[in-house]
């Protein structure tokens, strides 16, 4: 067959009922893109010859090299059977498990699927997914049993035996196809159900609407009602289609019972019937028996038909007897050249005898055209499930929408019928493959003007170089040089110019028209995926179905134009005019508007469609960087880019400034790279693990030691850390640590409390309402106010209810309303507790209090006076709280609890502002009362409270320090109280028993019942926890949930997936932060503990682990020996 | 007449000397290489990984014992063990290949892991991370001094950075509150050391939200100090100015 020509395709297109759009699905070297090939050759694209080792639709350099398609590409093709003309809009997919988001996008724009098995490997892991996939977006699938080739060369099977394995296939592809249906069965009755309650209630209160006979419960599960038998394969339904791909050859049972109904004189319709199954020809009889299997006969297929396709191969492989092939090629009517004939390879003869005899994209076009649906037979309910989005049913939608189902239905190519288009993925073309831009054969004209411009610019030159000598000679070049410059500047500078417009990529979008015609520079809404058509009808004006670009803003909806069409065939794009309902096109000048995937119409009615349903997730991280950090920039537009083009790529730039990409899989992420680096960004770059961030805690002092024995009361010394004890600092065995500043002036006594989980929980979950609050606060300080809206009142105000019922005990007595601030960053996880004894301050909830009515009067002053300190104090907390002494990593879940807080100032009394004197008196007095308690307590501050002033020096020094007198050689008071807080915070922190908190995932695995033990296994070697396993109804597969440390998730899909064949299919989710219970300070301290753990335990100690990597990454210490053993050191100098 | 023979003579190849000179006499221990470091940092608390052997030298090379005499007179006691720790604590030694080694790469970090603390990319207002602020550093190639302080050399590789790569000191958001007649006079002074100006609320007090540099810092709190006698204030809002939060990029 000849090459298609363009306009005929064109006129194809305009017939949807003879269209067929589908897509080929198969696990990973399934023979898709060798299938494909077959098919493409067939339509003389590409020589027969090569079908099969060229792999035409695997276009990228990296699919040749590795061997394995890794984007969805499509092609059409002409099919002419009988009368009828056909266009095959074929899509080839990737069959490896890190681009199944690939094959998502393929399914949807599709309405049948061929699914490809291997006959050797038989169903496959992503067998499954496919057949999961094709069945989740209701499209029709096909089979192809491929490579039988396989059986016969290979595992060398009798055709007896490959009968039965064939069968056992078949069985195996109907197995999963049936549990399939099953699922959704009990899914379909377990809505229906919940719908049946959710009617029930509303019912209650429209009890007119309910019906009466909802309420008898229906005991059967469903499965009798539906009807299956149109599900499953089997080649008497014809939908089943033997091949051998690379060697060109495939057949369907009908054109074997076609040939042997004229041989044998059996109507062509009981062969039918009978060829596949336990049937058997009595010969004597001339009669078709049953019970084959039970007679030891040979059944039908294996007589009739692959006892010839094996003494073909036994001939021509096997035996490569001359003359035996010779009477096979006449006796099948087959010619072949004498190239082929003669040629050294017997599989070159081989395919070149089948592909003539059994052509395989002969019978798979023809089941195609036969069993799969055109455009106009989409069921009704794959359209309502393609327009509800999330729960929404169908029948909630506008009318308006419901109107558009009729659309659907028809796929009408009239003007009239509204545009539905949908954008399945995105992807990029050089501007040089793009049509309109490729090189034409030039025409005479042209290169008569070329020529002429070259002698023009060879005599300027020529001319430029005698000036130039002759300046040089005259020096009188300053004059002649200028006048030369400019014009080769400029020439540069066009060259330039079309030189970034030929490097300039362009996106094409990979879509489906399923309703109206779109034509070129036509103006469609996009509909983003959030877009609600209720919304929209309501905020455009009635009847503006025309796009116009004036249009009141509407949430999700843009507007853009369609630049260009194309007809996808493979490498090469098309130019088209207009597109009619039903086909398959790419769609240039959208890059834009649409990201990944989006919905097109010119009306506005249409809900953007259910979001692509993705079998694997994106979760393998790293952390991208440039070679050079100046190349920043170009990394970023790089990183956009590949995610607009890529379904599954996620790119994010972190709080700690990684660029983070994650995507399907360890072969997906180093396509990603390889587009990066040389597609999108074109610039060295270099992946990594990424940060991962841990924040640290303190506990209460463990019971048990690491061996599980009691710890009794001695403990508790050791748990305190060893701090250097000096002058200005104080630590108490309780835990209460007092530091001076370094001018003596004041002393703050802080102490480290463990906050309960939940209410760290808590105090996290509502960190942006804790924000609201502290800027209220804040402005509340400086005397003006804050509008919050009485949602956020009641919010806070429930916040500080929960956190009292939470706060609970004697430690914690009117804990909630001494809140001070929260930290880091005023509103993180950790609180700072004013425990001073009569130091009031107003707490964090003041705003909350005075919003209710109640005017303090005196407030603002007072606010005035303690602002300068109070601050300091607070900040110093919140430096603390961002990176604590373990690792300088934040600070999670701890209460620091300032329990004496004494100023003391060697400088006079000064005279005082009136107005704040009253005031700030009362607090000073407050705040000085409290060193005499501490005094009794501890020896050390007894000189600070010995040499307390009266409260009013204390508060007169106070002013006077804010009035610049006290400038020390310490620097700003405030700074050094600020240096205290923090270093107190950091000395109580270490007196308590401290933790690491490590990020933790939530790990869902898909499994099946075989590999439980290894994926339990995996999980185990990467300190995970299973928390619950459950089957999923219906089917075999086991659900997992684990948690699982980010830490040790670098690499888990990975392994994950090589230890289980691929049928495990992880799901990470960021969940919760964890303590890790093990202590990184700890070393064997008792016997047991020696006993269990050895000398030095640093098997057992994971907390340290991750401390000293963090350590070592930051460049702090690391508390480790630079050589373990002196001993042992290689001791040869340099010069022996 | 001896004859200076090369095949006895005895080299100390993993022989780390520590010296130290007391009561005028000069003392020095044998240690292994590349331990006397762990030891005074006290990662190494097994003195026998330290110590070659026990004894104290006058000269290690030589094989000369001191004696005792000497080290009770210098060190008051006669404790081997005790001297060799006081000798191991203030001693001077030649720092060994991979200590210093070690020492320069620690250090290295910490400059890096400083800058990336303190800096932004001013396009984004994102930091940099630690790993692309090494890699700048090492192409401007920036050398550690090892007796100056990390945070001097990280404030140096800034400044030497800003002609590579976009980047500059994240910078702090001030609020300041200046009484109503100070409050344009000191505006002016103040106009060159503010970067932004965020907001501005002039009724009874100045009231000034900006950005500054954190350098700038000191000098701002002492000029508003000074000049308003007190009444002015300087609240520090955020030492940072960055964006918060993951952002997908799209």
């Amino acid at each position: 067959m000849g090459h298609t020509s363009l306009d005929k395709i064109k006129a194809l297109q305009k017939n949807p009922a003879n269209v067929r759009n589908l897509c080929i699905l198969a696990h990973v070297d399934h023979g898709k893109t060798t299938l494909a090939d077959s098919l493409v050759a067939s339509n003389g694209i590409i020589s027969s010859r090569l079908a099969g080792k060229l792999r035409y639709l695997d276009s990228r350099e990296d699919e040749q090299i590795r061997g394995i398609t890794m984007k969805s590409s499509a092609i059409s093709l002409h099919y002419a059977s009988g009368e009828k003309d056909y266009l095959i809009n074929l899509i080839d997919s990737p069959g490896h498990v890190d681009f199944s988001s690939e094959v998502s996008t393929a399914v949807r724009l599709c309405d049948g699927a061929i699914v490809i098995v291997d006959a050797v490997e038989g169903v496959c892991p992503q067998t499954q997914a496919v057949l999961r996939q094709a069945w989740l977006e209701n499209i029709r699938p096909v089979l192809v049993i491929n490579k039988i080739d396989r059986l016969i060369m290979e595992l060398k099977l009798t055709s007896q035996e490959a009968y039965t394995h064939l069968q056992k296939i078949l069985e195996q592809v109907n197995a999963v196809t049936g549990s399939l249906f099953t699922s959704k069965v009990l899914e379909d009755r377990a809505v229906k159900e919940e719908r049946a309650e959710e009617d029930k209630e509303e019912g209650d209160i429209k009890p007119a609407e309910c019906p009466g006979s909802e309420q008898v419960y229906d005991w059967s599960a469903g499965l009798e009602d539906s009807d299956d038998s149109q599900l499953y394969f089997s080649p008497d339904q014809g939908n089943v289609v033997f091949a051998s791909a690379i060697d060109g050859w495939g057949f369907s049972i009908q054109q074997f019972a076609q040939i042997h109904s004229q041989r044998m004189g059996i109507r062509a319709e009981v062969l039918l019937k009978t060829l596949w199954g336990d049937f058997y020809l009595n010969a004597k009889a001339k009669k078709i028996m049953k019970g084959a299997h039970a007679k030891g006969k040979k059944p039908l297929f294996v007589q009739l038909v692959l006892d010839n396709i094996w003494s073909l191969y036994d001939a021509v492989v096997t035996r490569r007897d001359k003359e035996k092939i010779e009477k096979m090629m006449m006796s099948l009517g087959v010619k072949v050249m004498t190239r082929d004939s003669r040629h050294s390879d017997p599989k070159v003869l081989l395919s070149a005898i089948c592909s003539q005899w059994l052509p395989v994209s002969q019978a798979v076009l023809f089941m195609v055209c036969d069993k799969l649906p055109s455009p106009l037979d989409m069921t009704s309910e794959r359209i309502e499930r393609l327009m509800s989005v999330g729960a929404r049913r169908f029948h909630s939608l506008p009318l308006q929408t419901q109107e558009l189902k009729t659309a659907f239905m028809q796929c009408s190519s009239d003007d009239t019928a509204p545009v539905i288009v949908f954008v399945s993925k995105m992807f990029m073309v050089d501007a040089k493959a793009l049509p309109q831009n490729k090189q034409r054969p030039l025409t005479q004209e042209e290169m008569g003007q070329r020529r002429e411009l070259a002698r023009q610019r060879h005599t300027e030159r020529l001319a430029a170089i005698q000036q130039t000598e002759s300046g040089e000679g005259n020096a009188q070049s300053g004059s002649t040089t200028p006048a030369t410059t400019p014009g080769g500047d400029n020439t540069i500078g066009k060259l330039r110019v079309s030189q970034e417009e030929e490097e300039k990529e362009t996106f094409v979008a990979f879509a489906r028209v399923y309703s109206g015609v779109v034509r070129r520079g036509q103006k469609v809404f996009v509909m983003g995926p959030k877009y609600d058509p209720a919304q929209g009808l309501r905020m455009l004006p009635e009847g503006s179905t025309s796009v116009s670009a004036c249009l009141p803003p509407v949430p999700h909806l843009a507007c853009c134009t369609m630049d260009s069409l194309y007809l996808l065939m493979g490498r090469e794009l098309e130019e088209l005019e207009e597109v009619p309902s039903g086909n398959v096109l790419g769609i240039g000048g959208l890059e834009e508007c649409v990201l990944k995937s989006a919905t097109l119409s010119t009306s506005p009615a249409l809900p953007p469609f259910i979001p692509l349903n993705f079998e694997a997730t994106p979760i393998v991280r790293v952390a991208i960087e440039p070679k050079h950090p100046s190349e920043m920039p170009k990394l970023v537009r790089g990183m956009r880019l590949l995610n607009q083009a890529d379904p599954c790529a996620e790119v994010l730039i972190q709080e700690t400034g990684e660029h983070v990409l994650v995507t399907a899989g360890e072969v997906h992420l180093q396509r990603c790279l390889d587009d990066l680096r040389e597609r999108f960004a074109k610039i060295e770059i270099s992946a990594s693990k990424p940060i991962i961030p841990f924040r640290e805690t303190v506990i209460r002092p463990p019971k048990v030691d690491m061996v599980n024995e009691d710890l009794g009361k001695q403990q508790k010394v050791a748990v305190i850390h060893q701090v250097k004890e000096s002058d200005t600092l104080h630590l108490d065995p309780s835990g209460l640590v007092t530091l001076t500043t370094p001018n003596r002036q004041a002393t703050v006594g802080v102490r480290a409390i463990p906050l309960p989980e939940e209410v760290t929980l808590l105090l996290e979950g509502s960190a942006d309402l804790i924000r609201t609050l502290e800027q209220a606060g804040q402005a509340q300080r400086e005397g003006r106010t804050l509008d919050m809206s009485t949602w956020t009142l009641d919010a806070l105000m429930v916040l500080k209810s929960r956190l009292e019922v939470l706060l609970q005990g004697r430690k914690w007595r009117n804990a909630v309303d001494r809140i001070w601030a929260f930290g880091p960053r005023r509103y993180g996880p950790n609180i700072l507790l004013n425990s001073v004894e009569g130091y009031q301050r107003p707490s964090v909830w003041h705003c909350l209090e005075r919003e209710k009515g109640e005017k303090e009067g005196g407030a603002k002053a007072e606010a005035s006076a303690i602002r300068d300190f109070d601050n300091s104090v607070v900040s110093g907390f919140q430096l603390a709280t961002l990176s604590g002494p373990m690792c300088e990593e934040p600070l999670m879940g701890v209460c620091f609890s300032v329990e004496r807080w004494d100023m003391n100032f060697p400088t006079q009394r000064t005279h005082l502002d009136s107005v704040t004197e009253k005031d700030s008196n009362s607090l000073d007095a407050s705040v000085s009362e409290s060193p005499g308690e501490a005094v009794g307590q501890q020896g050390a501050s007894g000189k600070a409270g010995g040499a307390g002033e009266t409260p009013s020096q204390a508060e007169g020094a106070m002013a006077g320090a804010s009035h610049g007198r006290l400038v020390d050689c310490y620097g700003p008071f405030s700074g050094q109280l600020i240096a205290a807080v923090k270093e107190a915070c950091r000395h109580a922190f270490q007196a308590k028993p401290q933790r690491l908190m490590a990020a933790m995932y939530t790990c869902e695995i898909m499994a099946t019942a075989e590999v439980l033990g290894r994926v339990y296994g995996v999980l185990g070697k990467r300190e995970g926890r299973v928390l619950q396993e459950e089957m999923k109804e219906g089917t075999e597969m086991f659900i997992i949930k684990a948690v699982l440390p980010v830490a040790e998730s670098f690499g888990f899909a990975d392994e994950i997936r090589k230890r289980t064949s691929g049928l495990a299919s992880p799901q990470l989710v960021f969940s919760h932060w964890e303590v890790i219970s093990s202590d990184p300070s700890w070393v064997p301290t008792t016997e047991e503990e020696y006993l269990h753990f050895g000398e030095k335990a640093d098997s057992a100690n994971q907390a340290l682990k991750y401390m000293n990597g963090v350590r070592r990454r930051k460049g702090l210490y690391v508390e480790e020996k630079i050589v373990e053993h002196g001993e042992k050191q290689r001791t040869l100098s340099k010069n022996k | 007449m001896s004859i200076f023979t090369p095949t006895n003579q005895i080299r100390l190849t993993n022989v780390a000397v520590v010296r130290m000179k007391k009561g005028g006499k000069r003392f020095e221990i044998a240690c292994y290489k590349n331990k006397v470091m762990s030891w005074r940092s006290g990662a190494e608390k097994d003195l026998d990984e330290v110590l070659q052997t026990s004894s104290v030298f006058n000269n290690v090379s030589k094989g000369q014992v001191a004696k005792k005499d000497d080290l009770s007179k210098a060190f008051g006691t006669d404790d081997l063990t005790e001297i060799c720790k006081q000798i191991l604590a203030k001693g001077e030694l030649q720092v060994s290949d991979k200590e210093r080694q070690s020492q320069l790469e620690t250090s290295f970090r910490d400059i890096a892991t400083i800058v990336a603390e303190k800096c932004v990319n001013p396009e984004t207002k994102r930091p940099y991370t630690v790993n692309l602020i090494e890699r700048a550093m090492k192409d401007i190639h920036y050398s550690v001094k090892a007796n100056k302080s990390t945070k001097q050399q990280a404030l140096e590789v800034i400044r030497q950075l800003k002609e590579s790569i976009e980047i500059q000191r994240a910078h702090m958001r001030l609020r300041l509150v200046l009484p109503a007649k100070d409050g344009k006079r000191l505006k002016e002074k103040l106009k060159p050391l503010l970067k932004v100006v965020e907001s501005e609320d002039f009724d009874d007090q100045l009231e000034m939200v900006c950005l500054v540099d954190p350098g700038c810092f000191r000098e701002i709190d002492e000029l508003i100090r000074c000049e308003t006698k007190g009444k002015g204030s300087l609240e520090v809002l955020s030492l940072k100015d960055v964006e918060e939060g993951d952002e997908r990029l799209e």
